[in-house]
């Protein structure tokens, strides 16, 4: 095995922009799967029946089936219904569907955790739903909602790798290009292990770091 | 979208099921014995034991498969694709299934640890008689969650050229031209799959839940 | 003779099969404390919800200060729906607190007081917290305004959390067990406050165990059982001369404990 330091300085642009894609998609996947999600989970909370039998079904499917092949499905599908993408836009699209997916489940989740009762109280003094949403739920959802989003966002990051396979230039993609024509591919899949493992573990303790400085805050114990 | 072709699917979604299952009755074992090793208390079993779940979750799926890929023919083990696709998912499955055996081991109650010390059991005992068996019971739905999981992971092994569903659903859909049709089918096979065993996993609770206090 | 400030009429409440409030009908007189007693079950709670719209009616009518809530049935039976401004209109007029309090969690004592001002009724932040202290004097707990929930006893929580309903300035109270979920030595300060609201000839409608809160506070009783309403009236003659078996029955128990008040 060798191991030559002056190939990665000389690749440093190019791991550079593999890393800056793969955060990129990882940080769009989860604003928006936040965003969407929340608002699936609103929706199906208060829109009724149909609604919520709709999306659940869309959501179960999309939590049901392997992230790979809703990947397929609409960068090798898409340009049979006029959509025809790159890969960056591919990937950020079934990214973000696939998160917005599972963020739903972990919204819906809180709603129910937050007590009936307190919601009840606030239409007894008159709070208007959207009102009652803002100022009460969402606020108690928050420390309810932390620990599974934080896993979640691992979770994305380690799905984007996923994205290479549609040739996506993301990190995984961009490393083992590297690998492969320097004759070294198995100490840069290594290397690039590393690399996943490092993020994952900072994103895991920022993530207890912000659930502790919440929890002081809220004094939720109530 | 022919017979024939959901067929060829179908069989190739046999191969997803099995190798989803030895990999996670592998992972399992190898859970156990990461777990025997976190409880003993002794740094030096605990600790690498620990290392090693911290990888297995930290690392993508895809890239430990393509690092076991390589890795094994590096040392001189030149065996199967599956093999190597085999050890992967088992080695993944371990570590999460480790992590969530953890909390199903911190909560056996103390006290029937204790009563078990009292009546004489040897750690050993303790481990494989009262504190496995009450884990188990408490982690059952995570077990059927990772379960679902491994199943859908498994789509990753067709980067190595394994013969399962989603390798399956590309030969056909680039043979074919006919990627919505195939893709989605394949998707359909899945999530019957998936749904199933949730299925089957509800049913083990219930019929837990009537037998343990 | 003044207007009833609440009059309910041929009230049924249904949750799928089961029929919890049967043919309710009842005049909640103004300026008075009104007791709702019975036993589990009796669907006391249930027709207190309703008069809070937390349930709505399957059937029946219910008018609170002469306007309708919720529902208005029209002359020839059929029930039409309200706007929801004009039910948050009604609702406005009565306040609610719960056995559970059901204070926010995420917020002061002075907080849980003065969001409603500040959000439904849109003062400024200054305004509604002044009136905010004012309740919470008036409850005493001026002292802990700034405390959170999880920092006061239940005792302390339920009178914020009148205090709270209170701020809205309505104009009937309903209390639905509000010292149940209370320790013993906490029940005390809660119905203080509510004799205390009483004196100030506050109309309140309150669902409680406390029979001899009832006996002594109470101006009319009523006995619920099995959802239907067996007995109304004055406390002499609910508890002077029981009227009804299975208000004999209900009163017994607690006669038996000691509440010897009663005779």
């Amino acid at each position: 095995m060798m191991f030559n330091p002056q190939v990665i300085i000389e690749k440093l642009p190019e791991l550079g922009s593999g890393l800056f894609v793969t955060l990129l998609l990882w940080i769009a996947g989860i604003a928006g799967g936040v965003v969407i999600g929340f608002l699936v989970a609103t929706a199906r909370r208060f829109g009724g029946f149909a609604t919520n039998a709709v999306l659940g079904s869309v959501v179960e499917v999309l939590r049901g089936t392997p992230f790979l092949i809703q990947i397929f499905l609409l960068y090798y599908g898409g340009p049979f219904v006029g959509l025809m993408l790159d890969p960056i836009p591919c990937g950020l699209i079934g990214l973000t569907v696939y998160s917005a997916a599972y963020y739903s489940e972990i919204f819906r989740a809180g709603f129910a955790a937050v007590p009936v009762g307190h919601v009840e109280a606030a239409g007894c003094l008159g709070m208007t739903r959207l009102q009652t949403i803002r100022r009460i739920q969402i606020p108690e959802m928050a420390l309810i909602v932390l620990p599974p989003a934080v896993n979640l966002s691992v979770i994305l990051l380690k799905e984007s790798a996923v994205l290479s396979i549609i040739t996506v230039p993301e990190l995984t993609a961009t490393v083992s290009a590297i690998g492969s024509q320097q004759y070294a591919y198995l100490e840069a899949i290594f290397i690039l292990a590393v690399v996943y493992w490092a993020l994952v573990e900072l994103t895991d303790r920022l993530g207890r770091a912000a659930e502790h400085r919440l929890s002081r805050l809220r004094f939720l114990k109530a | 979208m022919t017979f024939k072709l959901f067929t060829l699917l179908l069989q190739a979604a046999v191969s997803t099921i099995g190798i989803s299952l030895v990999s996670i009755a592998i992972g399992f074992v190898i859970a156990i014995l990461l777990s025997a090793a976190t409880l003993s208390g002794k740094t030096i079993y605990s600790a690498p034991a620990r290392l090693f779940v911290s990888f297995f979750r930290g690392v993508p799926l895809l890239v430990q498969l393509l690092l076991i890929y390589t890795l094994l023919p590096a040392i001189g083990l030149n065996v199967p694709s599956i093999v190597a696709a085999i050890i992967g998912l088992s080695l993944c499955t371990a570590a999460y299934q480790a992590e969530n055996l953890r909390g199903g081991f911190s909560s056996v109650p103390k006290g029937l640890i204790e009563a078990a010390e009292v009546t004489g059991f040897n750690p050993v005992q303790i481990f494989s008689r009262i504190q496995v068996p009450i884990a188990l019971r408490l982690t059952l739905p995570t077990l059927v969650n990772e379960s679902i999981m491994i199943l859908k992971a498994s789509s990753l092994v067709s980067v190595v050229g394994i013969i399962e569903l989603t390798k399956m659903a590309q030969d056909l859909a680039s043979s074919t031209y006919q990627p919505i049709p195939i893709f989605l089918s394949a998707g359909l096979v899945y999530f019957v799959i998936c749904s199933t065993i949730a299925l089957l996993g509800r049913y083990a609770e219930r019929s837990m839940a009537r037998t343990s206090a | 003779m003044t207007l009833p400030a609440i009059t309910i009429r041929n009230l049924v409440k249904r949750f799928g099969e089961t029929t919890v409030l049967q043919d309710i009908n009842l005049e909640i007189p103004e300026g008075k404390v009104s007791c709702l007693i019975g036993p589990s079950g009796s669907g006391k709670s249930t027709l207190l919800r309703c008069l809070a719209f937390l349930e709505e009616s399957t059937s029946g009518m219910i008018t609170i200060n002469g306007e309708a809530l919720g529902f208005f049935e029209k002359p020839d039976g059929k029930r039409e729906r309200l706007p929801p401004a004009q039910i948050r209109t009604v609702r406005a007029q009565t306040g609610m607190v719960f056995q559970q309090f059901n204070l926010w969690p995420h917020m002061t004592a002075l907080g849980n007081v003065s969001e409603a001002l500040k959000i439904v009724r849109k003062l400024s932040k200054a305004d509604a917290e002044e009136k905010a202290m004012a309740q919470l004097r008036k409850v005493g707990l001026e002292n802990r305004a700034g405390h959170y929930p999880s920092q006061l006893s239940g005792g302390q929580q339920q009178r914020v959390a009148i205090a709270r309903a209170l701020a809205l300035e309505p104009k009937i109270m309903l209390f639905d067990e509000a010292t149940s979920a209370l320790d013993p030595e906490l029940t005390g300060e809660v119905l203080k406050v509510m004799r205390d609201l009483a004196d100030e000839g506050m109309t309140m409608v309150v669902v409680t165990h406390e029979i001899g809160f009832a006996a002594t506070v109470g101006q009319q009783i009523s006995f619920l059982d099995h959802g239907k309403l067996l007995f109304s009236g004055p406390p002499s003659e609910v508890f002077a001369k029981p009227r009804h078996p299975r208000l004999d029955q209900f009163l017994d128990t607690y006669l038996d404990r000691g509440a010897s008040m009663l005779i």
